[in-house]
């Protein structure tokens, strides 16, 4: 495919590969050590904005590709964030849908947009007693529908789903790696469904096994949509503790935080999730010689308007007032 | 099964997936997410819904004996059936239709050991939306267990004495205090804390990530050696509403076989709310944070 137009038969030919990478941006005046080069790879240029398209896209192909989705076979996936964005707009544009198991409790715009994207959304109960460890009713309902439909449901499983790994493995890293001519010495990723840290690391390290992956996780009681911590790991069958090196916790409320500085002081429009890796990057840099660091940036801020007031209601107030951001 | 002190209480999915046909075996679906059955159930399999079919829509209080006689009839089961009950969340509210059913004297009665998600995550378990075609029969209840059920001045009555166990299966947080009920529920308290005496053993520790009930052995460990529930006494079981209680019931009742074991479905939103009824409060505060 020819990317140097940017002309595109259909949305799909804006996924990225190596050949038509998301965009590293190198972090300027926020960066503590100018030895110690700093990019965001830039996610939400992704056409459906987000890393989850990578995931999406390959788990799609992989069902359509195996009979199992499409022709009256719709996806159904326990999801109230990107990768039913990605879902649902991937689906509506290929003919069928995606019906969203979500939690109640989930604000309306997530929902509205869900829909907007084409997604049927079924809506679980909050106000049944909660189960300490069973709290994972919308994976189950989600399974239930695939295993007693399944001429109507297919269940692609993001956080089981091996193809969420490959996405990775055969785009975002060699899409580092030749963007860095090689030259990449630490990877930064949150965990969520560890797709994104699985499959990119895996691919840097068969090109070179001293890149230092470091994971990103926010602290317990963290409220950061898409991300998990070291206690909600085993949700996800995708972990491979072999490729990452370090696990760094950051206080989750310096999401926000650095959230707000990338806006003001980067001109990065950056999510909480990518606030919370950049912090550990930072922190990284700040005590490393020298290096060159690549950060994913999940997605950005416009989804997370209300997330920014609850940390930052000083964003609330009106008039010309300046808000410190440091 | 495991050394349990009544094991035919329990059945397994291979026990239940042989008896799918089996026109004398009844399975029932009771959860706290009433819309769970809809997605796909056991087939066959009816469903009861705790809170419209198993209270008392006026008065707080289980359904009446005619009410039962009527449900389970227009479900199609007999009091000579096998019933076996099933649900979410670790089987919680199959275990308070055990309790209903044991109240009213079925006695060919069986829960399934890992409820809804050990079957679901089975892979040859079938799973169906079809719902059952019923043919309504006449259920008569000729014996009521009323002793398994502790009502309010039992449990004032057991208050701050030891010569009974007072078992709390609440979460840590609901025992100590700190909140009055878990959040996003609508049935709460005046008051938090605990009834005074009253042990504190969360539900949950009875059970496996599979959702089975853990060995005899590691539950007498439990209950018995860790948390000192002494098996000579007579055991109430409490919780907010009564359906997690159902769960330790059983526990104590079928599996570790203590001989006098009673559900108090009354629980925390009864005696939360009592004008004067002693309360222990660790934390201190009068009304917890919800």
């Amino acid at each position: 495919m020819d990317h140097s137009s940017r002309v595109y038969e259909d949305v799909f030919g804006l996924l990225p590969s190596e050949e038509n990478p998301t965009p590293l941006v190198r972090i300027g005046k926020l960066n503590p050590n100018p030895e110690f080069v700093l990019y965001a790879k830039l996610e939400w240029y992704n056409p459906f904005g987000s890393v989850k398209d990578r995931a999406a896209w390959s788990m799609i192909r992989q069902l359509e590709a195996a009979g199992k989705a499409g022709r009256g076979i719709n996806l159904v996936e326990p999801t109230s964030g990107n990768t039913g964005l990605s879902f649902a707009s991937m689906a509506s544009a290929r003919g069928y849908k995606l019906r969203a198991i979500v939690p109640g409790r989930i604000p309306q715009e997530k929902k509205t947009l869900l829909k907007i994207a084409g997604a049927d959304l079924e809506v679980l109960n909050d106000d049944v007693c909660p189960a300490p460890g069973l709290g994972e009713g919308s994976i189950n309902r989600a399974k239930s529908h695939a295993k007693a439909s399944p001429k109507e449901y297919v269940l692609p499983n993001q956080y089981e789903n091996e193809a969420n790994v490959e996405a990775h493995y055969r785009t975002t890293g060699p899409e580092i790696w030749r963007q860095t001519e090689g030259r990449i010495t630490h990877f930064f990723a949150a965990l969520g469904t560890c797709g994104t840290v699985t499959g990119t690391s895996r691919f840097l390290k068969s090109k070179n096994p001293a890149i230092k992956v470091i994971a990103i996780v926010p602290s317990e009681g963290h409220d950061v949509p898409g991300l998990r911590n070291i206690s909600q790991l085993h949700i996800s069958k995708l972990f491979d503790s072999s490729v990452v090196d370090d696990i760094m916790e950051i206080d989750f409320k310096l999401a926000y935080r650095r959230a707000l500085d990338l806006a003001r002081q980067e001109g990065l429009l950056a999510g909480p999730s990518s606030g919370l890796i950049f912090e550990g990057a930072r922190e990284v840099a700040a005590r490393t010689k020298t290096g060159l660091g690549v950060m994913i940036f999940c997605d950005n801020i416009y989804k997370y308007v209300s997330s920014m007031l609850k940390h930052h209601p000083e964003l609330a107030a009106e008039g010309f007032g300046y808000f410190p951001t440091t | 099964m495991s050394n349990y002190s009544h094991p035919e209480a329990l059945v397994d999915i291979a026990w239940a997936r042989a008896n799918l046909a089996n026109p004398q075996v009844k399975f029932v679906e009771i959860d706290v997410d009433t819309m769970s059955y809809d997605s796909g159930h056991i087939p066959g399999a009816v469903a009861f819904n705790w809170r419209t079919q198993l209270q008392n829509q006026i008065n707080r209080d289980i359904i009446s004996k005619d009410a039962f006689e009527k449900l389970a009839g227009s479900a199609g089961i007999s009091s000579d059936d096998t019933v076996v009950l099933y649900g979410d969340n670790n089987n919680w509210f199959a275990a308070y239709g055990f309790w209903l059913f044991k109240l009213y004297g079925h006695e060919k009665l069986h829960l399934l050991n890992g409820g809804r998600v050990k079957w679901l995550n089975e892979p040859d378990a079938p799973l169906t939306k079809e719902t059952p075609k019923i043919t309504p029969v006449k259920y008569t209840i000729s014996l009521q267990n009323k002793d398994f059920r502790a009502l309010l001045h039992e449990v004032l009555k057991a208050s701050g004495r030891h010569d009974r166990n007072l078992v709390d299966v609440r979460s840590v947080d609901e025992f100590t205090g700190k909140i009055i009920a878990p959040p996003n529920l609508p049935e709460t308290a005046q008051r938090a804390g605990h009834i005074p005496g009253a042990k504190n053993i969360p539900w949950s520790t009875a059970v496996n990530p599979d959702g089975t009930f853990k060995s005899a052995g590691e539950l007498h460990q439990i209950y018995v050696e860790e948390k000192g529930v002494d098996p000579k006494k007579a055991s109430i079981a409490y919780c907010r509403i009564g359906e997690r209680s159902s769960h330790t019931w059983f526990v104590l009742k079928y599996l570790l076989g203590l001989a006098n074991v009673k559900n108090y479905d009354g629980s925390w939103t009864e005696y939360g709310n009592l004008i004067g009824a002693p309360i222990e409060n660790p934390s201190g505060g009068s009304s917890g944070t919800k």
